[in-house]
């Protein structure tokens, strides 16, 4: 998860926010990192590059974004998904 | 009518967006590329998450546009006008890489959104909650001249307006490479002070901003004219358009106080501007401005902010003087860029 947090932060420029800043369950928008629509896109782009994974369904997006533990759950289980 | 200057900004590589003496300490680099001294951009962006979607471009644009408003004393202009010749080109940048490494499958919303050449303009006019008259002009080396004159119609048409208008552009390591690859830029070591005795090829990259806001009631300084000629065929063609802009004015080589020159340490471009000099201005005292800021095609809102700061504070700091001694009174101020031998501009500033 350390990983993604760095990728996160790289991908929407999070200025003086550190990997070790960001919980694993901590809300990624509003309240929590407050990151909003624009930031969902670049997240999304993330997955892709990163990772290969399109999201076919975008009323997953609220439940896969909602922390970095749970984009990592559905990152590990697209992966481990056959073909 | 007169248009007047009535509040100016400018963030560069010397020390200009801070409160302080005007140019008294010159700022030394070695290499051949400036980078302008970013100041705390938080002072006029507090929302953390615009200010990361920035580029570096667009904060120095709203840097510089934020200090000409303060100068001026005013908060809403009412109308946004920038040249910009290269636009934002870092997150253009990034923007053609990740759309290049991802097999131009997915494209990155932020940089996509940022790279536009009219994004400086449209960030301040977000920024501020300017929904006035709104434009970018594009013209390589006119960038910036084609604003104001745009400015200069505009208050034509109405004079009861406040204009910011400004010049502004960047230097990225992409761009670098490839300018470097033309031969802008001196392949040898080279130091910003000495630029101009260098005597050889190529000049130093650059990079700034600098806006200003117009207006018809009186200001400390006087826009009194702009022109600009494009590819002239010879040297004399220069000297003639010179002299007939100061005749369109009613002036002569000899009522110019001071000559501001784009001089830019190339040694073909320079021998230009001494022959100009030696024929035309034999007594004035020049001065230049790219050993401060580079070359970049909208340097010239770079020499227009120190021209109207030499007339406003009636002294022209040692670290710009390039020969002659300036007059105690700074009344009248020419200023004759040129870019890549093909863009000429004359802009003249009085004392008000």
């Amino acid at each position: 998860m350390a990983d993604l947090k760095a990728q996160i932060i790289e991908q929407l420029n999070l200025q003086e926010v550190k990997p070790e800043d960001i919980g694993n369950d901590q809300p990624l928008f509003k309240e929590g990192l407050g990151l909003d629509s624009i930031d969902a896109l670049e997240l999304i782009v993330l997955l892709q590059q990163h990772y290969g994974i399109r999201i076919a369904n975008p009323e997953q997006g609220p439940e896969i974004f909602q922390s970095v533990r749970t984009m990592a759950t559905y990152i590990t289980a697209q992966q481990k998904q056959p073909g | 009518m007169n248009i007047y200057i009535q509040g100016m900004g400018c963030v560069s590589p010397q020390q200009t967006a801070a409160e302080g003496p005007f140019l008294a300490e010159i700022r030394e680099y070695e290499g051949n590329r400036l980078k302008v001294l970013d100041p705390d951009y938080k002072q006029w962006i507090p929302d953390a998450n615009t200010m990361r979607r920035m580029g570096r471009v667009v904060k120095m644009g709203i840097g510089a546009a934020k200090l000409s408003l303060q100068h001026a004393g005013i908060e809403m202009p009412d109308a946004i006008i920038t040249g910009t010749a290269y636009g934002c080109l870092a997150d253009t940048g990034v923007f053609l890489t990740r759309m290049i490494q991802g097999q131009e499958s997915a494209l990155s919303p932020t940089p996509f959104i940022q790279s536009t050449h009219n994004t400086v303009s449209g960030q301040i006019a977000l920024l501020l909650g300017c929904h006035a008259y709104n434009s970018t002009f594009v013209h390589k080396g006119f960038s910036f001249e084609s604003a104001l004159l745009d400015s200069i119609m505009m208050l034509r048409e109405k004079p009861a307006q406040q204009i910011l208008i400004g010049g502004v552009d960047e230097i990225t390591d992409h761009s670098h490479t490839i300018l470097s690859r033309f031969g802008l830029y001196k392949q040898e070591p080279v130091r910003n002070t000495t630029l101009l005795q260098s005597g050889t090829k190529g000049t130093i990259a650059g990079e700034g901003a600098a806006f200003f806001v117009l207006g018809t009631a009186k200001g400390a300084v006087k826009l009194t004219g702009l022109d600009t000629l494009y590819k002239p065929a010879s040297q004399q063609e220069v000297s003639s358009a010179i002299q007939g802009f100061l005749a369109t004015h009613r002036l002569s080589t000899a009522d110019i106080d001071l000559l501001i020159t784009g001089r830019n340490g190339n040694a073909g471009e320079d021998d230009a501007y001494t022959q100009l000099t030696q024929t035309l201005f034999p007594q004035t005292a020049t001065a230049a401005f790219k050993h401060l800021c580079g070359e970049y095609p909208t340097a010239s809102a770079f020499a227009m902010w120190m021209g109207a700061q030499i007339i406003q504070q009636q002294q022209a700091p040692a670290g710009v003087l390039y020969s002659g001694t300036a007059p105690q009174q700074l009344n009248r101020i020419l200023i004759y860029n040129q870019y890549q031998g093909t863009h000429h501009a004359l802009i003249l500033l009085e004392k008000a």
